[in-house]
């Protein structure tokens, strides 16, 4: 009974802690301008981060190295640096999204402006990695993420022609007023917004801040095979939402309010709340994932001692950093960037980077001197290798449509 | 492959390390399991450079792991001067393997100077910084 709550717990919190700022933005944007016609991105994306995950938390348990360790130890310290600097910088620049993510939302909720809600974020961000324990820290704010479930209620709710829903999905096409190359564009950036970096680190760390042995792995596995693609289903819903209400009335989404504005006109009040708690709760998380990956990554660079199970005291140098990395994001945000506009950036650059992660972990889990007996089966690596295809063309073809396409616009 | 067809009496005895495979940025562990630094470097007891190595001088050995500015010099190239280096003295390593051990704490050595500053300096100051997470 206590292992069956258990997987309950930990497939609903991967389902919470699926949606960032990144999903929700991209997948809102993508709704409104091409309609359903990029979900077969999201099912892409989704299959690709379980293969990492599972990957890369195998390779955590059964090695008890976390992702940047073995990426040092593999490529050098110089190209390990060169990666640690890209990731490093992507990384920070989700945190920033995340918490302007949270500002912004808690801004639609009390009309506040964004900028002062800045502070009292990033205080509480950082008051959470300071204090509270990583399990508890995981499952309050997976479980509180998961109202985002209103965006399907939602989409019950809006009553759609679900014939022609269906044909957009199964029968893809570039919309006549949009170009092939803006299409490919956000096809990119919604499979960077699926397979961020950040969570992969933050899924081999948390394994080995759990003490995850060879053991836990099927519970790690079932949490990730089921959670992550209902994840998937959830950002698919608010695509969809946002193609039924926005598509329609020529709205491209430009701003958080207009990413929630199906919600409102479906659910009224009661949906507003719920949407607005799930997304105070889906970036909260994702800036706390996002901040101790930032962490985990310059430690396991370097060394350090590192974890949430450690007194702040017997790691000092990791909880430092992290204060730097929350108020660096906060200073950026200081300046009035637009918070959307960086999370759109933060996607792409996710795409980018995104080979410089996979990589490392792809040849380790497969060297038998880490990983003993449980080292990639031949279908793992068949679909692995499929995705180290995938992963680099949209790497390599990311800047280009950046710059063809003016980022989208 | 070779070391397998060669007599006896040439092999090395114990294990044979490989500096870059088995050494060279892999993850140094103190006795409780805490990890201390990356393996920066190491240092080995080689002659000056440019003398002349008499007939008979002993092979020279591994004498410590070095952490710390190095890893710049590693990168970029240069070499700081002795004087400067941060060493973990090979005598404390108690086994390689995935990970470095060592046989001793890592709280006095040298190499962990910064952590320890940064700790005692900041982190031990902010309120809660000592408390037990679990």
């Amino acid at each position: 009974m206590k292992r069956l709550l258990g997987v309950a717990l930990g497939v609903l919190t991967a389902i919470g802690g699926f949606v960032d700022i990144g999903d929700l933005v991209t997948n809102s944007v993508v709704g409104s301008r091409f309609g359903l016609s990029l979900v077969w991105v999201v099912v892409v994306g989704v299959v690709g981060i379980c293969v990492f995950a599972n990957m890369s938390g195998r390779v955590a348990a059964a090695s008890g190295r976390a992702t940047f360790e073995v990426i040092r130890e593999r490529l050098g310290p110089r190209a390990g640096l060169a990666n640690l600097a890209a990731s490093f910088l992507i990384n920070l620049m989700t945190v920033t999204a995340e918490i302007g993510g949270i500002a912004l939302a808690l801004q639609l909720a009390s009309s506040v402006q964004y900028l002062l809600w800045v502070p009292l974020a990033v205080v509480a961000v950082w008051l959470v990695i300071w204090r509270v324990r990583f399990s508890i820290m995981e499952n309050v704010t997976g479980l509180l993420g998961l109202t985002l479930i209103v965006f399907a209620v939602a989409l019950f709710l809006l009553k759609p022609d679900w014939s022609s829903l269906g044909a957009q999905v199964l029968a893809p096409s570039v919309p006549e007023q949009e170009t092939a190359a803006s299409y490919w564009y956000y096809a990119v950036a919604l499979f960077g917004a699926a397979m961020t970096p950040y969570e992969v680190f933050f899924f081999s760390s948390g394994a080995v801040e759990e003490g995850w042995t060879i053991k836990d792995l099927i519970q790690s596995r079932i949490n990730v095979l089921v959670g992550f693609p209902l994840g998937g289903l959830l950002s698919v819903s608010i695509a969809a939402c946002a193609t039924v209400v926005l598509l329609p009335a020529g709205i491209a989404v430009t701003s958080l309010s207009q990413v929630i504005l199906p919600v409102a006109e479906a659910a009224g009040k009661v949906g507003l709340a719920f949407v607005l708690i799930g997304i105070v709760a889906a970036t909260f998380g994702a800036a706390l994932e996002t901040t101790l990956s930032s962490g985990y990554t310059l430690a396991q660079f370097f060394g350090w001692s590192w974890g949430k199970f450690r007194r702040p005291a017997q790691a000092a140098r990791f909880h430092l950093s992290m204060i730097i990395c929350l108020l660096s994001g906060a200073a950026v945000l200081a300046t009035g960037v637009d918070p959307v506009l960086v999370t759109e950036y933060s996607v792409v650059f996710s795409a980018i980077a995104l080979p410089l992660t996979y990589l490392p972990i792809l040849i380790v889990a497969n060297d038998p001197q880490y990983m003993g007996e449980h080292v990639n089966g031949r279908p793992v690596n068949v679909v692995a290798m499929i995705y180290l295809v995938i992963i680099l063309a949209a790497s390599l073809a990311a800047i280009p449509l950046m710059i063809v396409t003016g980022a989208g616009s | 492959m070779t070391t397998a067809r060669r007599p006896r009496y040439l092999r090395p005895p114990g294990r044979t390390l490989d500096a870059q495979l088995h050494l060279l940025d892999r993850q140094v562990l103190d006795v409780d399991g805490v990890p201390v630094t990356t393996v920066d470097d190491i240092e080995i007891s080689a002659p000056p450079p440019d003398t002349r190595i008499p007939a008979g001088t002993p092979a020279p050995t591994l004498t410590a792991l070095l952490t710390g500015p190095v890893l710049g010099t590693r990168i970029f190239g240069g070499r700081p001067p002795s004087s400067r280096l941060i060493r973990i003295p090979w005598r404390d390593v108690a086994d390689v393997g995935v990970v470095i051990r060592l046989g001793v704490r890592g709280e006095p050595l040298d190499a962990d100077w910064v952590e320890r500053w940064i700790r005692d300096k900041i982190i031990a100051r902010i309120p809660g910084g000592r408390h037990d997470p679990r």
